[in-house]
């Protein structure tokens, strides 16, 4: 039996798969598909300070291996989703982290603090949505700004802050280091690379936003790239997202420095992703004979491979 | 399992992996898949849809949405009936007697017919008609009296009409006047209205035809039901890729919201 249990930043979880948010709503539309209660952890849609009715249609087209989405954080607002939707999550009995999108410093702010005492486990400060028009990943591209917010939410809050990172920048260790400085507990890594899709027979972008976030396995060796060099780079967890679709994806991005791992679009593909990710993790310790998951964290640079 | 964590209205699909038992070519681009559901077969209601695989590896990444076109409940089977639009559904048309296919089901909030029984018009334009035979099943057997209109720009797309014909009176249009009447569907529908009266219209076709049925169950005073068709990732109301504008402006969601909804619920945009 390896031991696939993660802590970090305060929070434990029994095994590194989490969802990505805005793929998994919050956990109950899958409640008939599999076991949900299975996850390490769960991360909510990006949720903003107001209801935010999101962008026109058409918000998703399919790309090679992947696809991309211009969703723009459609979501109830803070105050619904805690009312209304947070209950059925936590219900899960696993982890709840909340993915807050403000639009300015003091929306996240205020959201940081109205998560005080609701349950969730952790706050995921999205500052690398790039669908909308303000916030999102305007504050996380220059490392003063996305410092700036992260200083302030987290001397509001006593809940872990991991802060989840845009790779669309010419250099992600200098925004990691700056929001590590700032005091973030964590980091996400990637949130998705800016894309377009253009219709040649209407002559035009398919996404009514012309740009969306681009994911799935095509993004995946971007993501690795990433966790491998901020992992290095700044002495924070560092949970690894972007493709990840089975076992493999996300050894390696745990290999690569990830101390937990999120799935996102593979649900799309295979509703079932999340947990077979997990047993297949486990199947590959137990044949290699690894006894903790985590003693592979960064095994990928780490002097003799993680090997004891 | 079935865990709603409290949560409402929300639908209790599952993943499955079904046989294919059959695939028939009814015209070019039109297909019939036959798949060995049993689990589907039972828990599906008109109007519902099912998220299909429909590459090999990440070809293809995302599923694509398909109405249920009928179920035999007692052979455990499902019927899809679709056109080739592109790669996936070009992909699935090669499919084979034996191939396995991955599908998410049931899904969506289908047409209402647990209503009193009364007069019905189903209207389906092309490959629109393809959810209107299991409610048409439904429907009979609740001894709805039905008229169900078909049309499509020449007789090779009006699909499997014999198949219909069971349960109610069907008319047909075609463009080209091949078969049936020669108009639109909505020449038909506007016909039919003028010379009979309905208690309630259910339809599914493309957004110019869903507007003029809008328009005529306006018109009419005659409630009516819309299929929408749009592109899903999730299919389960999780992602919000796949919405519609309301009528009060706020976006619903088609995968769960819909894909059926009353006529003065959504605004059909281009």
């Amino acid at each position: 039996m390896t031991d696939l249990t993660v802590h970090f930043a305060g929070i434990t979880m029994k095994n590194p798969v989490m969802s990505a948010s805005g793929t998994f709503g919050s956990g109950v539309e899958y409640a008939s598909v599999f076991d949900v209660s299975r996850m390490g952890a769960l991360v909510t849609k990006g949720l903003t300070k107001e209801p935010t009715a999101g962008n026109k249609p058409p918000r998703i087209c399919e790309t090679p291996a992947g696809l991309l989405n211009a969703v723009g954080l459609q979501n109830p607002g803070v105050e619904v989703f805690i009312r209304e939707l947070l209950p059925g999550m936590l219900e899960f009995g696993v982890p709840v982290i909340a993915n807050i999108a403000g639009r300015t410093k003091d929306d996240f702010v205020f959201m940081a603090e109205r998560f005080s005492n609701t349950g969730v486990a952790g706050l995921e400060l999205n500052i690398s949505c790039p669908n909308v028009k303000t916030g999102g990943m305007a504050l996380g591209t220059v490392p003063d700004v996305a410092a700036g917010v992260v200083k302030a939410v987290v001397q509001g809050t006593d809940l872990p802050v991991i802060v989840k990172l845009t790779p669309n920048v010419t250099d992600i260790r200098e925004l990691a280091a700056a929001v590590a400085d700032a005091g973030a507990d964590a980091l996400s890594l990637i949130n998705t690379l800016v894309g377009m899709v253009i219709d040649v027979d209407e002559r035009k972008p398919v996404l009514d936003n012309c740009v969306g976030g681009l994911s799935g396995p095509a993004i995946r060796p971007v993501g690795v790239r990433a966790v491998w060099e901020v992992s290095q780079a700044v002495d924070l967890p560092v949970i690894g997202m972007g493709g990840i679709a089975n076992g493999t994806d996300a050894l390696e991005y745990i290999m690569a420095g990830a101390s937990a791992v999120a799935v996102g679009s593979a649900f799309f593909h295979d509703p079932l992703a999340a947990v077979k990710i997990i047993d297949q993790i486990d199947e590959y310790c137990t044949e290699q004979g690894v006894d903790k998951l985590q003693d592979l964290v960064g095994a990928a640079w780490k002097g003799n491979n993680g090997r004891r | 399992m079935n865990k709603n964590n409290g949560v409402e209205n929300v639908k209790s699909p599952g993943e499955f992996t079904c046989r294919v038992s059959e695939q028939l070519s009814l015209a070019p681009d039109y297909y019939l898949l036959s798949l060995e559901a049993p689990e589907l077969a039972r828990a599906a209601s008109p109007g519902e849809f099912a998220m299909l695989r429909c590459g090999e590896g990440y070809d293809n990444f995302l599923r694509r949405p398909m109405s249920i076109h009928q179920v035999d409940r007692s052979k455990g089977q499902v019927d899809i009936l679709y056109q080739v639009r592109g790669k996936g559904t070009n992909w699935l048309s090669k499919r084979a007697s034996g191939d396995l296919l991955p599908l998410l089901g049931p899904l969506g909030h289908g047409y209402t017919c647990s209503g009193p029984a009364g007069k019905g018009l189903l209207i389906g334009a092309g490959v629109g008609v393809a959810p209107l035979l299991f409610l048409a099943s439904e429907l009979a057997a609740r001894q709805w009296k039905l008229v169900i209109l078909m049309g499509a720009r020449s007789k090779a797309g009006i699909l499997r009409p014999d198949a219909y014909m069971e349960y109610g009176e069907v008319k047909t249009a075609t463009e080209d006047g091949s078969v049936g009447m020669q108009g639109t569907i909505l020449d038909l529908a506007a016909n039919e209205l003028e010379n009979s009266t309905f208690d309630m219209i259910f339809s599914c076709g493309s957004l110019p035809v869903l507007r003029g049925v809008q328009e005529l169950s306006r018109q009419k005073g005659i409630p009516a039901e819309l299929s929408l068709d749009e592109r899903m990732a999730c299919g389960v109301g999780a992602c919000v890729g796949c919405v519609c504008q309301g009528a009060d402006g706020s976006y619903l969601k088609v995968c769960q919201d819909g894909p059926v909804f009353s006529a003065g619920e959504v605004i059909l945009n281009d």
